[in-house]
């Protein structure tokens, strides 16, 4: 279908303002926060902004008939590709459909379209005294259909988990336009083992099986304290160690964070008045709860953590809980600050390795760097041994891309030896999918199945998560 | 002049990392609602008319000119992508390649030279009078944004003041006034409050009557060649007048002029912000200040709080004015204003406005204080589109008032300015 048919096809279902078709407007469609999406031009022939499960539904029947891809995006702020028409089709932006359709207080739960964004819904749910767990960096901007998406967590998965543990429920659409109810069409129980688990197949899936248009999420009450305690360790093998520590002793914070010496010193060149001491890595520790709760585990791990840090800091007050917490808040502009000229890079950024295996991750992450010749900042959230590697490159140059690529694919495969993953919470989408069957061996062929299923068409973001056509892994 | 063109841009840009937080911040993306409208796209495009990707066109040039320059993308930037610059260094280009004979006789040639400006300034106030803009606006032919300035007074707030005002009492210091466009054309009597408040409080205000723009409507249009001579010529006046220490009551205009980086530039000038200055000075003063009987709130210009980080002292300022101070919600959201933006853009100035009027009204006040000349049209227009009987002031107004002594003019306290 050209795309003057494909433009009038869509007017009969969309209103003029909510159908981009211009050249210059299509081309703004053509990026994400990934390094890949820097060198690639995915314009899409159209995009469309819906606000109601019909659009959805009309929409999927027209790419379906026509086998035009169709590609769901939130805020576009993946580092995956995910949202990117890699292969032309239609962009739904469902950013701004962000209705918060009901809160259930008496039931703990929570309807939202899926343009909700993350930092939106928790402040509304302020109100009620709740909140939604799971907490991205990106909280500003990611919506709520782009973090089931994806299955998204962040700083507090360790004591929270992730946003699978919160979907009771999903209305998505299909790939021929039918529009179905997982998790019970009437259902509003927290509990719920009736029937295949079909939420669980559709959060995570990236959209590749359908489109998300409705969301029921469970959510908590909101805990009333919360404090900080930083550590600092002259031993880079001392910071998981003591992370062990904490465990072992019964207590679960709601987000340890590390940074390593790369980031120390980046924060510090960024930021000197932020001047965190010259240590091998610093440890964050959150802790949320009730007052009395959070005074004692809090100073609890202050007291054993410190048999292996050289200092340790502990704070429930907002002002020192704000500025104990500078480092971590600014460490992602302060890697570019590196090298003169440098560009932090989303790629490879997100690998997942057993907690016993961090600190061999992070030192041959060290070494890879050295090998390609491209620094690197590391942090992530050190209790789930989730680990985010910054390189630092200069993009001017079409030989250190190279290398850069090189780096990222040795990292991705050392989370595999290491019996990790290439992604904790980022995803897949086209950047990571080369993986899929050093990952999952001939389950990737059951995910094959699953897809043909439901998207007999592969109309649904294709060329993401799964492995590329031909690409049989030697399996 | 600090003028940065789009290549000198290139490790700034290229730091963007494209994460879209930018977006939770943008006013003009949170009325479109998609991704053309994040302050985002404009870096990405920048990108593209840099390295030659995407060729200057009138579609860039209109993607470029929707954006308010309020700089809340700039602050809110996680890598620290200084975006309203790369905004500023794209519509030059798009400019240079597109020239228009129209921008370039109005940014160019009429507002480069105040003889001009206060020509064309007793143009539209003729009109006003003879009710072509309203019968032009029926007719289609004038856009809807030509109500924004209100009635032009008849007399230009440099017709009324001299170029110097002697201090009332002791003398403290000697301060030169930059006088901006919009308070000299628009409201003289803010200007007339300034010097008298400060001649009150013991300074001698030195107002030069040769002054120009500060070269902030030359910059948002792209022409940058104009402004640096205004400036130079601008400097050289308060210099041959004697003058180091600058003040302004718009906050445009301090802002430009530090985002020019005139105090860098040249040696021994120093630009001071007037709320934190009155405040200085009104701390030495003796003579009491009356209550006054209104309910206030107010309003962080782009300019003063983004833009200068000066959000503190204008409220400190406002309750020594003795009014009954009331936060406004989200009192530092952009009002829609932004010079051009709101000509260009009117429909969407109007929706951003709105939400601003409605914060205003949720406080009760009486009274919406602002630092700026830009806002304080923008604010009227939408209390007065609204029927809301809210009066918007700037600051140095309500001090007026509130000094005990009086002013030496007509009507010292009439907020909304004589007609004449």
């Amino acid at each position: 279908m050209n795309s003057h048919r494909l433009a009038a096809e869509l007017r009969k279902i969309y209103p003029e303002d909510r159908i981009i078709t211009g050249e210059l407007e299509r081309r703004i469609y053509n990026y994400d926060s990934s390094f890949m999406a820097r060198f690639h031009n995915f314009m899409p022939d159209a995009v469309v902004l819906p606000r109601s499960t019909a659009e959805v539904s009309a929409t999927l029947r027209l790419a379906s008939e026509h086998k035009i891809p169709v590609v769901p995006r939130g805020a576009g702020s993946g580092e995956t590709c995910g949202c990117l028409a890699i292969r032309g089709g239609i962009v739904l932006d469902l950013s701004s459909w962000d209705t918060i359709e009901e809160v259930d207080s008496a039931n703990m739960q929570v309807i939202a379209r899926p343009g909700v964004v993350h930092y939106k819904l928790n402040k509304h749910l302020e109100k009620y005294g709740l909140f939604f767990p799971p907490d991205p960096g990106s909280t500003r901007m990611c919506t709520i259909g782009g973090m089931v998406a994806n299955n998204s967590s962040g700083l507090r998965a360790i004591k929270y988990g992730t946003t699978e543990q919160y979907v009771l429920g999903l209305e998505v659409v299909l790939a021929g336009g039918q529009v179905i109810q997982t998790g019970g069409v009437r259902c509003k129980a927290l509990k719920n083992v009736s029937g295949l688990n079909l939420t669980k197949l559709f959060v995570g899936s990236e959209g590749i099986l359908g489109v998300i248009t409705k969301v029921r999420l469970r959510v908590w009450p909101k805990p009333r304290a919360r404090g900080i305690a930083m550590a600092c360790f002259a031993d880079l093998n001392e910071a998981p160690a003591a992370v062990l520590d904490v465990y072992r002793a019964g207590i679960m914070p709601s987000g340890i964070e590390v940074l390593d010496a790369s980031a120390i010193r980046a924060i510090n060149l960024y930021r000197p008045d932020i001047n965190l001491p010259p240590s091998e890595a610093i440890l964050l520790f959150e802790v949320d709860g009730n007052p009395a709760s959070v005074e004692w585990e809090g100073r609890q791990i202050a007291e054993i953590v410190g048999k292996r840090a050289f200092s340790v800091e502990w704070s429930t007050d907002p002002d020192r809980m704000k500025d104990l917490w500078r480092g971590r808040s600014v460490v992602a502009v302060a890697a570019a600050r590196l090298r003169q000229g440098g560009s932090r890079i989303f790629a490879g950024e997100d690998i997942s390795v057993p907690l016993d295996k961090v600190t061999e991750a992070l030192l041959r992450i060290k070494e890879l760097s050295h090998k390609h010749s491209i620094p690197v900042v590391n942090y992530g959230h050190i209790g789930d041994g989730n680990v985010h590697t910054a390189p630092v490159i200069n993009l001017n140059s079409p030989e250190e891309i190279e290398r850069a690529n090189k780096l990222v694919d040795d990292i991705h495969r050392l989370a595999i030896e290491l019996n990790g993953t290439t992604t904790g919470e980022h995803g897949v989408g086209a950047v990571r999918n080369q993986y899929a069957w050093d990952e999952h061996g001939e389950a990737v062929n059951i995910m094959k199945r699953i897809k043909k299923a439901l998207d007999p068409d592969n109309i649904m973001n294709p060329g993401k998560m799964l492995p590329a056509e031909g690409d049989t892994g030697g399996v | 002049m600090v003028f940065e063109e789009l290549s000198d841009l290139k490790e700034h840009y290229l730091r963007c990392v494209r994460c879209g937080q930018c977006r939770s911040v943008c006013p003009v993306f949170e009325e479109v609602r998609n991704e053309t409208a994040a302050p985002r796209s404009k870096v990405f495009l920048a990108h593209m008319l840099s390295s030659g990707e995407l060729r200057p066109c009138p579609e860039a040039a209109a993607h470029f000119s929707r954006c308010i320059l309020c700089q809340a993308c700039t602050r809110e930037c996680p890598s620290a992508v200084p975006v309203h610059k790369i905004i500023l260094a794209a519509r030059s280009m798009l400019a240079r390649e597109h020239p228009s004979r129209i921008r370039a006789t109005i940014f160019r040639e009429i507002w480069t030279r105040p003889a001009l400006l206060k020509l064309a300034a007793g143009f539209v106030r003729c009109s006003q009078s003879l009710g072509l803009v309203k019968i032009g606006q029926a007719c289609g032919l004038l856009p809807p944004a030509f109500s924004l300035p209100g009635r032009l007074p008849r007399r230009p707030a440099l017709s009324s003041l001299p170029e110097i005002t002697p201090a009332a009492g002791k003398l403290t210091a000697r301060l030169g006034y930059f006088l901006g466009c919009s308070t000299n054309y628009l409201y003289p009597e803010i200007a007339r409050s300034t010097v008298s408040v400060l001649s009150q409080l013991g300074c001698e205000v030195v107002l030069p009557q040769t002054l120009k723009c500060c070269g902030l409507p030359q910059l948002e249009s792209g022409e940058l060649e104009a402004v640096a001579p205004m400036v130079h010529d601008n400097l050289a006046t308060f210099k041959r007048l004697g003058v180091n220490t600058i003040f302004s009551d718009c906050a445009s205009c301090t802002a430009t002029l530090k985002e020019l980086q005139v105090q860098q530039l040249f040696s021994g000038i120093e630009i001071l912000d007037l709320s934190g200055l009155l405040l200085d000075l009104l701390d030495n003063y003796n003579s009491g200040i009356k209550e006054l009987n209104r309910v206030a709130t107010y309003h962080d210009p782009c300019h003063l709080a983004g833009a200068q980080g000066i959000t503190l002292s204008p409220r400190q300022l406002l309750r020594r004015t003795g009014v009954e101070f009331r936060e406004m919600k989200d009192a530092g959201n952009c009002c829609g204003g932004g010079g051009t933006f709101a000509i260009y853009h009117y429909d969407l100035s109007m929706k951003i406005l709105s939400k601003k009027i409605k914060s205003i009204e949720e406080t009760g006040a009486d009274t919406v204080a602002t630092f700026c000349p830009t806002c304080i049209m923008q604010l009227r227009h939408g209390l007065a589109k609204q029927k809301l009987a809210i009066e918007v002031a700037h600051p140095v107004q309500l001090l007026a008032q509130s000094l005990k002594t009086g002013l030496n003019t007509k009507k010292p306290y009439d907020l909304a300015g004589s007609k004449e």
